[in-house]
């Protein structure tokens, strides 16, 4: 039997930002399971955006490894983890930064772009994505959409190159209890769906019961 | 279809669209000049040679040679001193027999605001617009005059007309026309200077004989008719003007004093095989000695016109380039503001997997193709601004310019514009390309 690597495996990471006293991260050991879930908890200031900021690529760190699917991202030249990033890491943002002036379908296939998707196959995925998520309007330009509705683009988007790993940053933080919780349905629901894990950070309380495996980051130094 | 670096591009560009076209349109308008003056250039000193065709002299009363070229060939102004005839008897008996022709002409009238042209058949059997045409040479390369329609005129109060005046007056075969004694400058210089206005010879009808095919040159929009009859209807003026009882002149009524000629266009005799003779320069050096009259060498003439003409475009063509290095600094600074704006999308690209490369690309492309499509409208631009400059021409100085555009020179010019983008990007594509990426993911506010 082939045992498969996890979809992500931290040890040892470290960072701090230029002129800073002290690192921003400190994390000897983290590990998610294929298609797992966990929420990343803990206090502003303790970086928990930094990590997954990290975790995609976007930020080099001083020392220690972060591996997805296996494969060491701080290893690659930059070119290929740039690739690497659009295969196989999914990011939702609290404020979704979806592309202004393009469509909602283009928006998701823009994701498609560095994928293993086959290109002729990058409007019908991003149209049934949509679907899937609530968007029956795929032409409309992303800034004629509601709040709601660009979350589900975000998701759609997150989900459009079946990644290994979706990281979640604060995803509903902008949103009201309702729609909060509508919207975590809808994450954690595409990403079981597709097979990828979560790794969902948020200051919500009431996050942690939808979660088996909860993290806790501590301000670096504290021991945690 | 997928998305592709194309399609950013081109939602760039219309994210931004009152830049995008004033920076195309700065680039258009850099590339229309340019090409409108290297278009030019060419066709209209050839446009200039075809007009003063095998003549090697002309002899006028002009003030100088270049005015005397531009009146008796291009039809600029009426020649305001004539020639008389014992003057006209004068030449023709000292410098005929050296002359291959020596072909009268006289000016002064016009139709429709046609410029009328009275000579003899030589002026269509010896002379032609064509340099290459020797008429004494059976072997000759050049062409000579050619009749589309009907023949020369043979008698006089006949007329032929150039290709385009037959065009432009609406003219045809057999039509009765009446000329007017001066044409729309001597009417503006009636009107500043109280001289007699110009008036239509009503008397005398004239009638179409003959079209002449296109040649190219500033002739193709004049009338043509014979000096006797214009010296008709000049005489009938004045005769009328001192006896109102007059109501007819005949060539039996014609003076010698009413014989007067504008211009004499005049080639030397040359060997078969060669458009110039030795004894050119003895020749004019004998009618130079006389004070009474101007000899031009239209060919001479030109060559001096456009030195003058040539640094102005030389200047021009600098200009061009300086306006077109400026619109390259318009699309850096476009783009250059844009960034600002633009750092979300770039990191959000960047977060989609695109490389810090292809960043850098995205934004050279963008760039360029501001260049290539400045380029193309100015392309467009200068096929119009050279057919306005080539048709203000021909109604202004009756030159017949065909703009011709060099292929190569145009796509070298379309070059040019996609290199200054490109360049014109590096540097914000070099911002695109250090674009942190985790500082603007950040929520605004």
């Amino acid at each position: 039997m082939v045992t498969q690597p996890p979809a992500l495996d931290i040890a040892g990471l470290r960072f701090r930002y230029p002129g800073a006293d002290a690192d921003t991260v400190q994390l000897d050991a983290l590990s998610l399971g294929q298609g797992e879930q966990a929420l990343l908890t803990g206090a502003s200031g303790t970086g928990k955006s930094t990590l997954l900021q990290l975790i995609a690529g976007l930020m080099r760190p001083a020392a220690g490894t972060i591996s997805i699917a296996g494969e060491d991202i701080h290893a690659m030249a930059d070119a290929k983890r740039d690739l690497f990033r659009g295969a196989k890491v999914g990011m939702i943002f609290q404020t979704f930064n979806l592309l202004q002036g393009f469509s909602a379908a283009e928006n998701v296939m823009m994701a498609m772009m560095f994928s293993d998707v086959p290109r002729k196959e990058h409007r019908s995925r991003a149209v049934d994505l949509l679907r899937q998520v609530g968007i029956d309007t795929p032409a409309r330009e992303v800034t004629q959409l509601s709040v709601g509705q660009q979350q589900r683009v975000a998701v759609a988007r997150a989900a459009a190159a079946s990644p290994i790993i979706v990281l979640a940053d604060e995803p509903t933080a902008s949103l009201d209890p309702d729609a909060a919780a509508a919207a975590m349905d809808l994450i954690q629901e595409t990403c079981r769906s597709i097979g990828a894990a979560l790794l969902c950070t948020s200051h919500d309380p009431s996050m942690a019961e939808r979660f088996d495996r909860r993290e806790a980051l501590v301000p670096a130094g504290a021991g945690g | 279809m997928a998305m592709t670096g194309a399609t950013i591009i081109k939602r760039s560009l219309s994210a931004r669209l009152f830049s995008t076209i004033t920076t195309v349109v700065t680039v258009a308008v850099a590339v229309t000049l340019m090409l409108t003056l290297l278009s030019m250039r060419d066709s209209g000193r050839s446009a200039f040679e075809r007009g003063t065709g095998n003549m090697h002299l002309l002899i006028s009363r002009d003030s100088s040679p270049l005015v005397s070229v531009l009146n008796g060939v291009f039809y600029a102004d009426p020649p305001a001193r004539p020639i008389d005839a014992a003057k006209l008897g004068e030449l023709q008996s000292d410098y005929a027999s050296a002359f291959s022709f020596f072909v009268p002409t006289q000016q002064g009238d016009s139709y429709r605001g046609l410029p009328v042209l009275a000579t003899t058949r030589e002026f269509f059997t010896r002379f032609s617009p064509d340099p290459d045409f020797n008429p004494d040479d059976p072997e000759t390369i050049g062409e000579p005059w050619k009749v589309a329609e009907g023949e020369l005129f043979d008698g006089p109060f006949e007329v032929v007309v150039g290709a385009r005046a037959a065009a432009e007056a609406g003219v045809r075969l057999g039509d009765v026309i009446f000329l007017v004694h001066g044409t729309e400058v001597s009417r503006k210089a009636a009107d500043r200077e109280g001289l007699l206005a110009p008036h239509t010879h009503k008397e005398f009808e004239y009638r179409v004989v003959g079209v002449l095919e296109p040649t190219g040159s500033a002739h193709d929009r004049a009338v043509f008719t014979d000096l006797t009859s214009s010296w008709i209807i000049h005489a009938h003026d004045r005769r009328k003007a001192e006896d109102p009882s007059v109501t007819t002149t005949t060539i039996d009524d014609l003076p010698a004093e009413d014989a007067l000629v504008t211009g004499i266009y005049g080639r030397v005799a040359t060997r078969a095989g060669s458009s110039v003779s030795a004894a050119i320069p003895a020749i004019l050096a004998r009618l130079r000695a006389d004070q009474s009259i101007t000899v031009a060498q239209p060919k001479e003439q030109i060559d001096t016109l456009f030195e003058i003409v040539g640094s102005i475009d030389q200047i021009l063509i600098a200009m061009a380039a300086a306006v077109l290095v400026s619109s390259g600094i318009a699309i850096m600074l476009a783009l250059y503001n844009s960034m600002e704006q633009r750092r979300r999308q770039i990191a959000i690209m960047r977060v989609l997997g695109s490389s810090r490369r292809r960043v850098f690309v995205l934004v050279l492309i963008e760039s360029a193709v501001i260049g290539l499509l400045g380029g193309a409208v100015g392309v467009i631009g200068a096929l119009v601004g050279s057919a306005v400059v080539a048709s203000s021409l021909k109604a202004r100085v009756g030159l017949v310019v065909e703009p011709m555009f060099d292929p190569v020179l145009t796509l070298a010019v379309i070059g040019l514009t996609v290199l200054i983008g490109g360049l014109a990007g590096l540097a914000p594509a070099a911002i695109a390309y250090r674009t942190p990426v985790s500082r603007n993911l950040r929520p605004i506010g």
